[in-house]
């Protein structure tokens, strides 16, 4: 284990708050120099430290100087800015991974789970990043470790822990759009107490990109975040420490609504957001050679949503939705030889729903294991095999295994490789949903209960009869697919090179392929008789995902690094490849209205996935004279958004979204060694695309101060 | 890249223009049934009922028209709805819901089946095999992806499926292959939704001699 290097790590990341101190290290070393030689250190791609030069599995680390020197302040606008990674909007901003959707990827902050996942995707513009010391991305299927939802990758948001001393930092920002951050954090370290503390406030105007539809595009609102984490050193072997974490968010906005009657009314919408968690912990040293963790966690997320008429107040509609999250779990760390470390955990989940749409308060239970073997049977050679069982109380209990090795060719070369199992446990949704929309007549329901809810629709009479049997219209093996629905899952292989060249550079590059099964669809189960359907979930779809992702990163002078980054893709469903071999997918042209029949390669893919990405970033950081600043371009090539020729796949020109760069600027200065004065502007080019990308709001310049309190 | 884009839109829309007056042309063909060894093709556009004066929520486009659009394939025109108790039509327009001359629908011998494939390598109407309205299934079915067209939740709009061809028996006991390949007014392009729907726009073949042949 590496706990010294990594806190001496820590520590100097956390006395250059303002981008660094030159008389605090001898040579005018800058953030990337520190990059290439620093033994940095990852957690989450095995559970337990290691050199992130040494993971046999992909990772990407943002460290907190480049959060800074980018000037983010929400977790999207990091994320979307590394290689690989697609900030995209779906119920919320979340990240595609390895092409693979938002609700693919495990989001964690120290390595527990943020929940509230309301339509699969987490909005991660929640997470503030001021107390983030680093994000650790792992690609790949990480389930073996982590279970559920681990399938594309994971995120995980490891925060700053107490240092020693007492320091602080406040910081204000302000920006286009009325948009205002302000926060700060506290560090105090004595003898066996340790205490950090984080509050920060986050309000916007939001923005219209479309005002004719009478609707902002994001509507204002205002955010509280509060993060504190105590440690206590009961013995020279044994720590105790709790961690806390709440955020609210409000926001109001206005949307217009036809009513039956034609007329369009104004309706206000007031939506409220909370989530909270707690997590005490207990780590022991029994020895040199074994290390013990016990973890608790709770979470819990609320959302409220009310709708009023604007003109008389009243209500027009109202929702909510309240998830919990409870797990206890201990892991021990057996170090059987200084190369040969076994890691054994296991632990117990219990997770609640009451919303709107659903009938009860419903719960779920699952327990686990998960065993993990890292062995360097060579010089050079490591080999990680980890498995994890999932024992669930809704669904068949998963089995996740996978390998991962890496070896060091040559002092300058190393290449890995690994092959797992991921999956995706059904969502509530999914399992409860209990909703008919009241307008057109449809019917959905959760596979938990669609059984029964059927029969009960039959009984009252509102299922559609069979002519010719008198029978109600069901769908009987629709129905039983239904009920035995189980987790998605993926096989996924990762291989790639790390080339070290020469001191200056370093190139990655790893080629990955998904192979998806048992996607989840929505299934048309029964026919009522006002002609729309009863629909419920199976498993049905196969779909894969594939390409090359590569990295460089260049040390131009002592003071300037350059790094580049691109990622290929081909993400396809494997239903429809069939069906074009078979010949059984058409289109029209639009103008002659001739028929045709599509080839293979006429397809272009899953929606919403760009062939091409890229990123260009030049880094300055001189910390002699407290100048830095920052160039970042991301590209994003073009997309498929929607079917326009009905045959609901991604084939022609005009169903795709045209590709873009954005490119973000910033520069700060450091005086006194205290005060660091930031200014930068994002989407310098100003480009902006109202019809199809809402997450862009054109051109936004900010200001920001931060002042570091404590002994300098 | 955006000038670029409006260019070519311009270029398909006026390339619609041309199109469906080249239709418009076709209908204003003299309106005899000949006894043809080659069939023709023939093409029938914006078939569609006078809609109603309300609308509907959330699209605003009109609500559902009180009466059917009728239509007879072989003097290749509209028939009055005064005749709806008649064999003198063949399908029946409406919304979504098209209705054939037969079972619940009408007094005659009407039936379809829809079929994938090709129009132009569909030759033969098969002699049984058709569905036939009744109360409660339609013999061309409604609903997104199950008969002729798909519906898309967000945009609104409903395109008629590319490569699904319906196979009439007429009023009469004839055969037709038919090819719905519009929804909207005047067949646009690219429908956004908002243009005015529930206008077939389709092209058939129809067979007088009784036979099942339809080349």
């Amino acid at each position: 284990m590496h706990r010294f290097s990594s806190s001496a790590f820590l520590l100097v990341l956390v006395v250059s708050p303002g981008l660094g101190i030159a008389q605090q290290r001898p040579a005018p070393a800058d953030t990337s120099t520190q990059h290439l030689r620093l033994r940095e250190v990852v957690v989450t791609a095995t559970r337990t430290e290691k050199a992130l030069t040494e993971v046999p599995i992909p990772v990407t680390v943002v460290s907190r100087q480049q959060i800074q020197a980018m000037g983010a302040v929400r977790l999207t606008e990091v994320l979307g800015e590394q290689t690989g990674l697609n900030v995209v909007a779906d119920h919320g901003r979340g990240v595609q991974m390895q092409g693979l959707n938002p609700e693919y990827t495990l989001i964690l902050v120290d390595g527990e789970p943020l929940i509230g996942r309301t339509a699969g995707t987490l909005e991660l513009s929640r997470v503030a990043v001021g107390n983030i010391e680093r994000v650790e991305v792992v690609k790949g299927p990480a389930s073996a470790l982590w279970g559920s939802e681990a399938l594309a990758g994971v995120v995980n948001i490891i925060t700053q822990k107490p240092q020693h001393g007492t320091r602080g930092e406040v910081r204000l920002r302000y920006g286009a759009n009325r948009t205002a951050d302000v926060g700060g954090t506290f560090n105090y370290r004595h003898n066996q107490l340790g205490l950090t503390v984080f509050g920060n406030r986050y309000s916007s105007a939001g923005y219209t990109l479309q005002p004719a539809s009478g609707q902002a595009t994001v509507p204002p609102f205002t955010n509280y975040t509060g993060q504190s984490r105590l440690s206590y050193q009961l013995d020279d072997k044994t720590t105790f420490s709790v961690s806390g974490r709440y955020f609210i968010e409000d926001q109001a906005s206005n949307l217009p609504i036809t009513t039956e009657g034609g007329q369009v009314a104004q309706v206000r919408l007031k939506a409220r957001q909370q989530e909270s968690s707690l997590n005490p912990s207990v780590t022991r040293c029994f020895s040199d050679k074994l290390f013990g963790t016990l973890r608790f966690y709770h979470a819990g997320y609320r959302t409220k949503e009310d709708y009023t008429y604007t003109a008389d107040g009243t209500p027009y509609d109202a929702s909510y939705f309240h998830q919990t999250f409870t797990r206890p779990e201990a892991q021990l760390d057996w170090r059987l030889h200084p190369k040969h470390t076994l890691t054994v955990g296991t632990g117990y989940l219990w997770e609640t729903v009451e919303a709107t749409r659903y009938d009860q308060r419903q719960q779920m239970r699952s327990a686990y294991c998960y065993l993990q073997d890292d062995w360097s049977p060579l010089p050079g050679l490591n080999l990680v095999a980890g498995v994890r069982y999932d024992g669930h109380s809704q669904y068949q209990g998963q089995l996740s295994p996978k390998l991962s090795g890496r070896y060091q060719l040559r002092p300058w070369l190393a290449v890995r490789a690994s092959a797992g199992r991921g999956f995706r446990a059904p969502d509530f949704r999914q399992l409860y949903l209990n909703f008919s929309n009241p307008a057109v007549g449809y019917s959905v329901f959760g596979t938990h209960q669609v059984r029964e809810k059927v029969a009960q629709l039959a009984a009252q009479g509102q299922l559609a009869l069979d002519p010719a049997t008198g029978q109600p219209l069901i769908n009987a093996p629709l129905l039983e697919q239904a009920s035995s629905l189980t987790a998605e899952s993926s096989r996924a292989y990762n291989a790639g090179l790390q080339l070290d060249p020469t001191p200056k550079l370093r190139l990655t590059a790893n080629l990955f392929h998904n192979d998806l099964r048992d996607l989840i669809e929505t299934a048309a189960v029964a026919q009522k008789t006002n002609g729309q359907s009863v629909y419920s979930y199976r498993n049905v779809s196969r779909a894969y995902t594939q390409g090359l992702e590569t990295d460089a990163r260049y040390l131009l002078s002592a003071h300037l690094t350059l790094s580049a980054g691109y990622q290929y893709l081909v993400a396809k469903d494997r239903n429809v490849v069939t069906q074009l071999k078979n010949g059984s997918i058409y289109r029209r042209d639009p103008e002659t209205l001739e028929t045709t029949r599509l080839k293979v390669a006429d397809y272009g893919g899953l929606f919403n996935r760009s062939r091409h990405m890229a990123n260009v970033k030049l880094f300055y950081d001189n910390q002699a004279t407290g100048w830095s600043g920052s160039v970042r371009g991301v590209y994003r090539g073009r997309y498929g958004f929607q079917d326009r020729n009905g045959n609901l796949i991604l084939d022609t020109g005009n169903e795709y979204v045209a590709g873009y760069w954005l490119w973000n600027v910033s520069a700060a200065k450091t005086f006194r060694q205290r005060y660091t004065l930031q200014a930068g502007l994002d989407n310098v080019l100003n480009y902006t695309d109202p019809a199809y990308l809402s997450t862009v709001p054109g051109r936004l310049y900010y200001a920001s101060l931060t002042v570091a309190l404590g002994p300098r | 890249m955006n000038q670029l884009f409006s260019r070519f839109a311009l270029l398909t829309l006026s390339g619609a223009v041309l199109t469906l007056s080249a239709c418009s042309n076709d209908d204003n063909d003299d309106n005899e049934v000949k006894p043809a060894e080659a069939l023709k093709t023939e093409m029938a556009s914006n078939l569609g009922p006078t809609p109603a004066s309300t609308t509907t929520p959330p699209t605003g486009q009109p609500a559902t028209p009180r009466h059917y659009a009728f239509y007879n394939l072989a003097t290749k025109s509209e028939v009055p709805y005064t005749d709806s108790a008649t064999t003198k039509w063949d399908i029946a327009v409406r919304t979504t819901t098209i209705l054939v001359n037969g079972g619940s629908s009408g007094p005659g011998q009407g039936g379809a089946i829809v079929q994938d494939g090709l129009f132009s390598e569909i030759t033969a109407a098969p002699a049984t095999g058709y569905n036939v309205d009744s109360r409660t299934a339609y013999a061309i079915p409604t609903g997104s992806g199950k008969g002729w067209y798909n519906y898309n939740s967000t945009t609104h709009v409903v395109s008629p499926i590319a490569g699904k061809v319906i196979l009439l028996r007429t009023a009469t006991g004839k055969y037709a292959k038919l090819e719905i390949v519009s929804y909207y007014k005047d067949a646009p392009a690219s429908p956004t939704g908002t243009e005015p729907r529930g206008y077939y726009t389709f092209r058939y073949v129809y067979q007088p001699d009784g036979s099942t042949n339809l080349k």
